[in-house]
């Protein structure tokens, strides 16, 4: 599957700003299931200064400045991506290992450091009581690991509803637990808090995913946005994508930007702004099938 | 007193140690000669030793701050006169210990951010590392250039029951303390110059030419003469003296995050000139404080986009950001291990014992022994507590806490310290104590370099283990006695002069901005105390019949005093003039409103500490003792003790004025200080002016308040020499406002603000034909004053029996002066104005 994303983050000053700094995350990765075969960056005004590295969890990161008096910032990314099927598809979740193997194997030296990061609760992710009782009722003893975790990925999404606005960035997963209400990104760290309580090692995964218009309406543009999911590592098959937000086995309608502890370290875009007034961002994302954009 | 001393100590049945006393109850080697001299002088010269001690240390200004205590700011440091000692050889030990582990955590230190083998191969467990908020991922694989990454390093170390050093704590992130020890020893060679000669105390100055050398060499590779400056949190740290005292003596430039700024991927310093480049950062804010943009976003005290900066290899941070991951007090368990597999030898100082509650085993040590161990999270930003102090409750939540985050505590044996003779309230007794240790890389013979000395403390009480400034611990030099080895000192790669020089002549804007300020509030706090003392008097001596709103002269001052202070409506209201007291109170003591005197002494105070590396020691005496006097004052509760405190104010202001006209040199700084105090005191003239002479009350009436106007600028005295005569309105504005000999008056001030601009322009930017803008307001100013015609300003208005064109003539040359203001602080300070906040992608994705 081929996609093109349009990414637009806007800056509105209430008064003009003379200086800022940003981060941006936004360069989707190549993977073996996936190929960025075009990536661009534009930022308006022009960044006096503009530099990319990789970070920790070899995510592309874009540091740059706008050093003159300026009173909007406009950055957009646009990427094509083509999709395949991720070899996890093929899978029999029945015949995984164990999942208190793969626990159990993550404390030894022989797991590598940066997949034993991953079990270890991070800013966004604490472990809030109740959160690992809730995990072992999936995760039952002897259960294959994988299949635990599709039963756990059926449960938050029968048991969470999916409500914008009732959560923000600082609302912990104590809160979206008690209240099982959020939005992607909170689906996304209640599912980690669950697998690194009981020992699991998992990742945030930050990217994009296409919306399917209602059948006979028009695709809106914009009406796409950022996602979140998550991936779990099961030692013989590496890292594998679920979605608890919509209930799936990540296929080829994901398209992975970036991944980290948590959202913290794969915010999309972030800035220190020097100015006497407020500000507000504005956010747009389209993603659209590449045949339908030809 | 030894032996009493020593015999104190026999008597009593603790298991610690003392330093002087030996278990069989002789005088230990290393204190014979100092016991002597003790016993020699006896107790009354001692308790004078203690007291000049604790004078010198005052006359230098050292002070330090306690946190979260309004009066806990600029207390004198405490200083014990007799010192902590080391013989020879059990220093030999103690400084081989120190570089062996200085070495080892310096491995340990590129490991983490390096290859990470250590944890690969299980030497150090995993979870120690990347659990501990220490752990910036953001630095990883950044190293600076040679060998060694941990340039600073301190230790705690106290003598255990056994006789041996133990290591309390590791300090790498921003070890503090190294100024104040060069402050003791200065004071200690100054009361006991024959007993350091005569002992062979060990010079501890070596560190600091390391220090420095060490610097420039990490730099020069890029720079022959490189920009140093100390990143400081500012003037409320609790260690803030040492930051100005170090970068005063340093040659470093003292800075605040606010100072800096990132552009283009480099670091610089906004000066007063505009931007300078800056080569190196010598750090005491603490790591995830240095850049909101990468670490905490709340952050006020670091520099945005600094990482970048070091990411870029563009600045030279030291310590190195990251550091701080080593004073995990877990670390503590697996040193002997790492020592002997990377090393091949055994650990020499030993840590005090610790459990690391990530592994099974050592947790249920530490549950099962919870009330004979001090419990401490593995990040330093969580209090130390001891188990067995901690109420039921308390414990149970604590013991809850362990068991969901294990790998987050460790429980540490107590180490009952020894003691050592200690002067307390005019006795010699034993107090526990602990030194701190300080090491510096040397960047020629690729070691560490151990300062032969450091910072001891010993608790105020017997029995206290947990010493530090913040709990009333109090300070002792160190002396480490007998012969010096003879190591080359290290040269100056740049004589300390020359090196100082080049670096005073940059004004960084905020330092140039409170200098300005100070100018301005020490004449204001000056001025307003005049008029304030005036007021009092007459207040005093009026006729308790007449009632306060029919005395003209008692009324025309208090609301002079409102006007000056900017408090209206104040005494304009008729039922604050009828019972002045509260008001006249308040307008002096009130530190929490604006304008009170109380509040300008205090800005007069705020913006010295705020530039104290600028001004001479004496200045920061008469700083401290200011901010003693306003303590006083401010407890005033009649206004008796106000005239009192105020005596006393006037005079140490005085003292201020007069020392840095003798004391500082005829730089920028100084130009600015005085700009603002001419700015302010011609200001000043004006509106006193306006509110004391333009009424026309009656010729006894008028008089008085010429006479007190006089006064007020200290003018009276010049009156009656010039003129000799009856006091006449005319005279009184020729001496105040056109005599330009008389240097209170108007137009001497604002010649001076010109002068002072013209001569710092001519340093800062050369020579320009164009009249600058604030020169162009100062000519107008100035012009008009010239201009002015006496008589015509002498003319009364009939109507409302104002003396009307005078009162013109004096709002347009406060419009004008201010105007003056605004235009120094837009041309010089503007480029300071750092308001910044954080903006990030928070509306949440939608899926």
């Amino acid at each position: 599957m081929k996609y093109q994303v349009t990414h637009i983050t806007d800056y509105i000053y209430q008064s003009p700003s003379s200086l800022c700094h940003n981060i941006m995350v936004q360069t989707p990765k190549n993977l073996p299931f996936q190929l960025v075969e075009k990536h661009e960056q534009t930022i308006d005004p022009e960044p006096e200064y503009l530099n990319r590295s990789q970070d920790f969890f070899e995510n592309e990161t874009v540091h740059f400045s706008i050093e003159r008096t300026h009173s909007k910032l406009t950055a957009t990314s646009k990427s094509w991506v083509s999709l395949s099927s991720p070899a996890w598809m093929a899978v029999d979740p029945g015949q995984t290992q164990p999942w208190e193997a793969v626990r159990d194997w993550l404390r030894t030296t022989e797991a590598m450091n940066d997949t034993r990061q991953f079990y270890l609760q991070s800013k966004h992710v604490e472990f809030a009581d109740g959160v690992q009782e809730y995990a072992l009722q999936s995760f039952t003893p002897g259960r294959p690991i994988m299949e635990a975790m599709l039963d756990l990925n059926t449960r938050i999404n029968g048991d969470f509803t999916f409500t914008p606005g009732f959560t923000d960035l600082s609302t912990p997963v104590s809160e979206v637990f008690a209240n099982k209400k959020g939005v992607c990104q909170d689906y996304a760290h209640f599912s980690l808090a669950c697998l690194r309580s009981i020992g699991l090692a998992a990742r945030y995964v930050s990217g994009y995913l296409e919306t399917i218009p209602p059948p006979g309406k028009p695709k809106m543009v914009g009406a796409d946005a950022s996602h979140a999911w998550i991936s779990l590592f099961i030692p013989d098959h590496d890292w594998v994508e679920f979605d608890a937000t919509n209930n799936l086995l990540v296929d080829d309608k994901h398209i992975r930007v970036a991944i980290g502890l948590d959202f913290a370290d794969v915010t999309p875009l972030k800035g220190i702004i020097y100015s006497a007034g407020s500000h507000s961002m504005e956010v747009s994302v389209d993603v659209r099938r590449e045949e339908e954009a030809n | 007193m030894i032996t009493n001393y020593i015999s104190g100590i026999k008597a009593r049945t603790s298991k610690y140690l003392d330093e002087l006393a030996t278990k069989g109850g002789q005088i230990a080697p290393k204190w014979q000669n100092l016991a002597n001299y003790y016993d020699c002088v006896g107790p009354q010269k001692l308790q004078q030793c203690h007291d000049e001690v604790s004078r010198q240390l005052r006359e230098n200004g050292v002070t330090y701050n306690i946190y979260g205590d309004p009066e806990g700011m600029n207390r004198p440091w405490q200083l014990d006169p007799i010192p902590m000692v080391f013989g020879s050889e059990d220093w030999e030990f103690i400084e081989k210990g120190l570089q062996q582990r200085a070495n080892l955590l310096n491995y340990i230190l590129k490991d983490v951010y390096g290859s990470r083998k250590l944890i690969r191969e299980g030497h150090i467990p995993f979870e120690l590392i990347y659990n501990h908020k220490g752990f910036l991922r953001q630095v990883d694989k950044l190293m600076l250039d040679g060998a060694l990454q941990l340039i600073q390093y301190s230790t705690d170390l106290a003598r255990g029951p056994n006789g041996q050093m133990w290591v309390l704590h590791d300090r790498t992130d921003a070890p503090s303390g190294a100024g104040y020890t060069l402050e003791n020893r200065a004071a200690m060679t100054r009361v006991f110059p024959e007993l350091i000669r005569e002992n062979e105390v060990r010079k501890i100055t070596s560190y600091y030419h390391t220090l420095r050398n060490t610097l420039i060499s990490l730099s020069s590779k890029s720079n022959e003469n490189p920009r140093i400056v100390l990143l400081s949190p500012g003037p409320m740290n609790d260690t803030y003296f040492e930051h100005a005292y170090l970068s005063s003596i340093m040659g470093f430039t003292l800075s605040m995050g606010k100072d800096l700024t990132v552009s283009d991927g480099q670091v610089w310093l906004k000066t007063i000139k505009g931007l300078e480049k800056v080569d190196v950062i010598i750090r005491r804010v603490d790591d995830l404080y240095c850049d909101p943009l990468e670490f905490l976003g709340e952050s006020h005290l670091g520099v945005v986009g600094l990482m970048e900066a070091i990411r870029r290899k563009n600045v030279l941070v030291i310590n190195p950001l990251g550091v701080r991951i080593l004073e995990n007090p877990a670390l503590m368990a697996f040193l002997p291990k790492i020592c002997r597999h990377v090393f091949g030898e055994d650990l020499i100082l030993n840590s005090v014992a610790t459990w690391w509650c990530g592994q099974e085993r050592e947790k249920n040590y530490v549950l099962d022994n919870f009330d004979y161990l001090i419990i401490r999270g593995i990040y330093s930003d969580q209090n130390a507590v001891y188990g067995g102090n901690l109420s039921s409750n308390e414990k149970s939540e604590l013991i809850r806490r362990i068991k969901t985050n294990p790998y987050l505590f460790v429980g540490q044996e107590t180490v009952d310290f020894s003691t050592t003779p200690s002067w307390i309230d005019n006795q010699m007794v034993a107090r526990n104590a602990v030194f701190r240790s300080y090491l510096v890389a040397n960047a020629e013979n690729h070691g560490y370099t151990v300062m032969p000395g450091g910072l001891s403390r010993s608790s105020p009480e017997q029995g206290v283990f947990m010493v530090s400034n913040q709990t009333g611990g109090i300070s002792k030099d160190t002396w480490v006695l007998g012969k010096q080895v003879e190591t080359p000192q290290p040269q100056a790669t740049k004589s300390p002069r020359q090196q100082v020089k080049v670096q005073q002549q940059i004004l960084p804007s905020r330092t140039g901005e409170h200098l300005f300020w100070l100018g301005r509030y020490m004449e204001r706090s000056a001025y307003t105390i005049r008029l304030m003392r005036l007021t009092l008097l007459a207040y005093n001596e009026a006729d308790s019949d007449i009632h306060v709103t029919e005395n003209n002269v008692l009324s025309t001052l208090l609301k002079s005093l409102t006007h000056l202070t900017g408090t209206l409506p104040g005494f304009t209201k008729k039922q604050v003039l009828r019972k002045p007291e509260s008001e006249l109170l308040s307008l002096s003591t009130d530190l929490n409103r604006m304008g009170s005197l109380a509040s300008s002494i205090q800005s007069f105070l705020s913006n010295g500490y705020a530039v104290r590396d600028r001004l001479g020691l004496d200045t920061w005496r008469i700083l401290d003792s200011v901010s003693e006097e306003l303590n006083q004052m401010k407890q005033s509760v009649t206004l008796t003790e106000v005239y009192h405190a105020l005596d006393n104010m006037v005079i140490k202001m005085m003292a201020f004025y007069g020392l840095n006209i003798d004391n500082m040199t005829r730089e920028s700084s100084w130009h600015l200080l005085n700009m603002g105090r001419f700015i302010e005191s011609s200001a000043n003239t004006c509106t006193a002016l306006k509110a004391l002479i333009t009424k026309k009350f009656g010729l006894a009436t008028d008089k008085e308040l010429w006479e007190t106007t006089l006064r007020c600028n200290e003018s009276l005295v010049t009156y009656r020499y010039h003129y000799r005569s009856n006091l006449e309105l005319s005279g009184v504005l020729n001496l105040l406002l056109s005599n330009e000999s008389n240097p209170r008056s108007l137009i001497y001030q604002i010649r001076k603000i010109d002068d002072h601009f013209k001569d710092m322009a001519a340093q800062e930017f050369g020579q320009t034909h164009e009249l600058p803008p604030i020169r162009k307001k100062l000519l107008e100013a100035y012009t008009k004053a010239r201009l002015s015609d006496i008589e015509e300003l002498c003319i009364l208005n009939e109507k409302n029996q104002s003396y009307t064109n005078l009162e013109l003539f004096l709002d347009q040359i406060v419009e004008l002066i201010q105007e003056t203001s605004t235009i120094v602080s837009e041309d010089f300070f503007n480029h300071t104005s750092s308001r910044y906040s954080m903006i990030q992608t928070t509306l949440l994705p939608e899926i």
